[in-house]
């Protein structure tokens, strides 16, 4: 009891903290580092949430696969060295107080008005073998559905990533 | 076993500092980086409420938002490839033209 | 969750015995791998310090510890500070979840008037039993690739910044083969948590109704197994895939910068994930523990052998990374991508379309 509320606590602060680091530090590879941590903090959640499975899918997906094609793409752009002038003043302002007042509103009403202390008395099953059934025979469609959404996005990446080709035209060419 | 409530509320915050980092950066991967913050946060509610309503649904859910998180990182990555390409920056202020 | 001070002793014994050997991993293979180099290249070899030059790497690790400790200037310090860090720790605790023995049932002890083990206590030989055990793997061998990043950016070497370009695009590459070539040793065992992959390897496969040959993984899914430990060499930066420290052109890489305690962590963090690569590889597709042809007694004596047996196969794959790096050249970057992509990836598809028919047909 004691032992999971010190962990909840503990990673609930590297999240949070390190979500701070990711939008207030100005170098985007330590901003890219600390979402690593923030992510790999919520994997915990997902363990005491009792959802193992999809704890170590965060890892393999985010942490793992999502956030290193960020880092490689800032250092492939090679953007470390770029500082970001502070412009917009008005707009900075009213994010940062905007935000915050949501953050304070929402966790207000989270504790006073929704506040969910009873607990479901057994145990939750979240195997990866119920999640597996359950994917594949009640969410099937939408499973195929995401599959073809993945490849479009490959395709779609590859062309918007790709170089463009010289615009001038080939010798020759206007003879024909 | 810990109240809902109390992951509810590490949801919220984070996903009010993915909010600002939105509102606040003109860097283009941070935003980024942002918004992958604020639909991590929405997958913590997911599960949150899946533990407390007894239901694979939410878990299912949150599955397909990483499949569709990774493709969107794929795309967006690859939309700031370009746009550095053209302009030299990934600074979103920059990117003021419809075509170029 | 219920568990007394004797698991909690029994829990600190496995950390401790699992701990020891992949500590002194890396003494040992810097040993096999320099004598192993020598035989191969008809040289003599390290033969001073030592008898055959034992000592020689605890030489080298005295040697380490003395050096400066250099930090560039320009470099980014914490980032500088951590990198070997974040390389190491995912290197020792995926061999949290590798099942080392046969698990048996300690009988109950009276010493000096106490009794232990009460009603017997059974052994097993992991110390995190969990039931996504593969899956945890894989988790940690992703976040391998942030000790190499964060290494080659914080060094602000351009040399170090290639390699760890090179390991991030390298890592993604072979980690999807990786993952997909061992789907196949989980639709045969039906289960995420090793030891029931183990388990499901100790039978017989009958050819013919005559020939017996041990139910290991590496029989039906011979690809898969090609595919996950090629695969496994570029994970842990081998060669021939060891393009993020490529010497020859970029200087070591992303540990151009390092110097003294730092670069020996980098240089231990190799070898425990080779370490663990091959313990993978035994357990996912060499059967684990098992001893061929032979049903282990379910008391210490099995324990014992079965975990040599398991000690023997892993120390026979580690061999092979060394026998493989000394013989093949280093690949090209365009033949590595083109190897992973085009190669392995469809190769992993078709070993687990070959294992569904096997399954299909009642034939594993």
């Amino acid at each position: 009891m004691i032992l999971e509320y010190t962990v909840f606590f503990v990673f609930a602060a590297i999240a949070v903290i390190f979500g701070i680091v990711v939008i207030a530090h100005r170098n985007p590879v330590v901003s890219a580092l600390s979402l690593v941590a923030s992510l790999f903090s919520l994997a915990v959640m997902y363990i005491l949430l009792e959802a193992p499975f999809i704890a170590a899918l965060q890892v393999i997906v985010y942490a793992g696969a999502i956030m290193v094609l960020f880092l490689f793409v800032i250092m492939l752009l090679n953007l470390q060295k770029t500082i970001e002038p502070r412009t917009h003043p008005i707009q900075q302002f009213l994010g940062w107080t905007g935000s915050a007042a949501f953050a304070i509103t929402i966790t207000y009403y989270l504790a006073k008005g929704a506040v969910i202390l009873i607990l479901p008395s057994t145990p939750f099953e979240a195997s990866a073998r119920t999640i597996g059934i359950s994917l594949f025979q009640a969410y099937l469609f939408p499973f195929e559905m995401v599959s073809i959404l993945l490849l479009a996005a490959i395709v779609g990446a590859l062309v918007l990533s790709q170089k463009l080709r010289p615009q001038v035209p080939l010798e020759g060419a206007e003879q024909r | 076993m810990i109240p809902t409530s109390w992951f509810l509320v590490l949801g919220a915050i984070l996903f009010s500092i993915g909010v600002c980092g939105v509102l606040v950066r003109r860097n283009g991967i941070v935003m980024f980086m942002s918004i992958e913050l604020m639909v991590n946060a929405v997958n913590l509610t997911f599960i949150a409420y899946a533990r407390q309503l007894h239901s694979l649904h939410g878990l299912i859910f949150v599955f397909f938002i990483m499949a569709i998180a990774a493709a969107e990182a794929a795309v967006g990555l690859a939309i700031f490839i370009a746009l550095f390409r053209h302009r030299d920056t990934i600074d979103v202020d920059e990117a003021n033209l419809m075509h170029w | 969750m219920n568990f007394d001070a004797t698991d909690i002793v029994l829990s600190f014994v496995k950390i401790g015995i699992v701990l020891a050997t992949m500590l002194n991993v890396t003494p040992i293979m810097v040993w096999v791998e320099r004598r192993g180099s020598a035989l191969i290249q008809d040289r003599v070899g390290p033969n001073r310090v030592g008898p055959f030059g034992l000592l020689q790497s605890f030489a080298d690790a005295l040697k380490f510890i003395l050096k400066e400790d250099v930090i560039p200037a320009q470099a980014h310090k914490w980032l500088y500070t951590l990198a070997p860090m974040f390389g190491l720790i995912p290197a020792v605790t995926t061999i949290a979840v590798v099942p080392w023995g046969k698990p048996f049932v300690i009988p109950e002890m009276h010493v000096f008037g106490r009794t232990l083990f009460e009603g017997g206590r059974l052994f097993e030989p992991i110390i995190a039993d969990v039931n996504i055990g593969i899956l945890v793997i894989f988790a940690l061998a992703s976040m391998g690739v942030y000790g190499l990043v964060t290494a080659g950016w914080a060094s602000s070497n351009k040399y170090s910044m290639f390699g760890a370009v090179r390991a991030s695009a390298q890592m993604i590459s072979y980690e999807l083969a990786l993952t997909l070539s061992a789907v196949g040793v989980l639709m045969a065992s039906g289960s995420l948590r090793l030891m029931d992959v183990v388990h499901n390897q100790t039978g017989y496969f009958v050819l013919f109704h005559v020939i017996q040959i041990p139910a290991w993984n590496v029989f039906p899914m011979f690809i898969g197994f090609v595919v996950f430990s090629t695969a496994g060499f570029a994970e842990t930066n081998r060669l021939p895939f060891d393009l993020p420290e490529a010497e020859a052109e970029l200087v070591a890489g992303y540990h151009t910068e390092y110097s003294s305690m730092k670069f020996a962590m980098f240089f231990m963090a190799e070898y425990m994930a080779m370490a663990t690569m091959s313990a993978l590889i035994v357990t996912l597709f060499l059967g684990g523990w098992d001893i061929p042809w032979w049903n282990e007694p379910a008391n210490w004596i099995g324990f014992l052998l079965s975990a040599l047996a398991f000690g023997a196969k892993v120390s026979f794959i580690l061999f092979v990374f060394v026998w493989v790096r000394w013989t093949l050249p280093r690949f090209k970057y365009d033949q590595l991508m083109r190897l992973g992509w085009k190669v392995f990836l469809p190769l992993a598809l078709l070993n687990v379309v070959l294992v569904a028919l096997f399954i299909a047909f009642r034939w594993i």
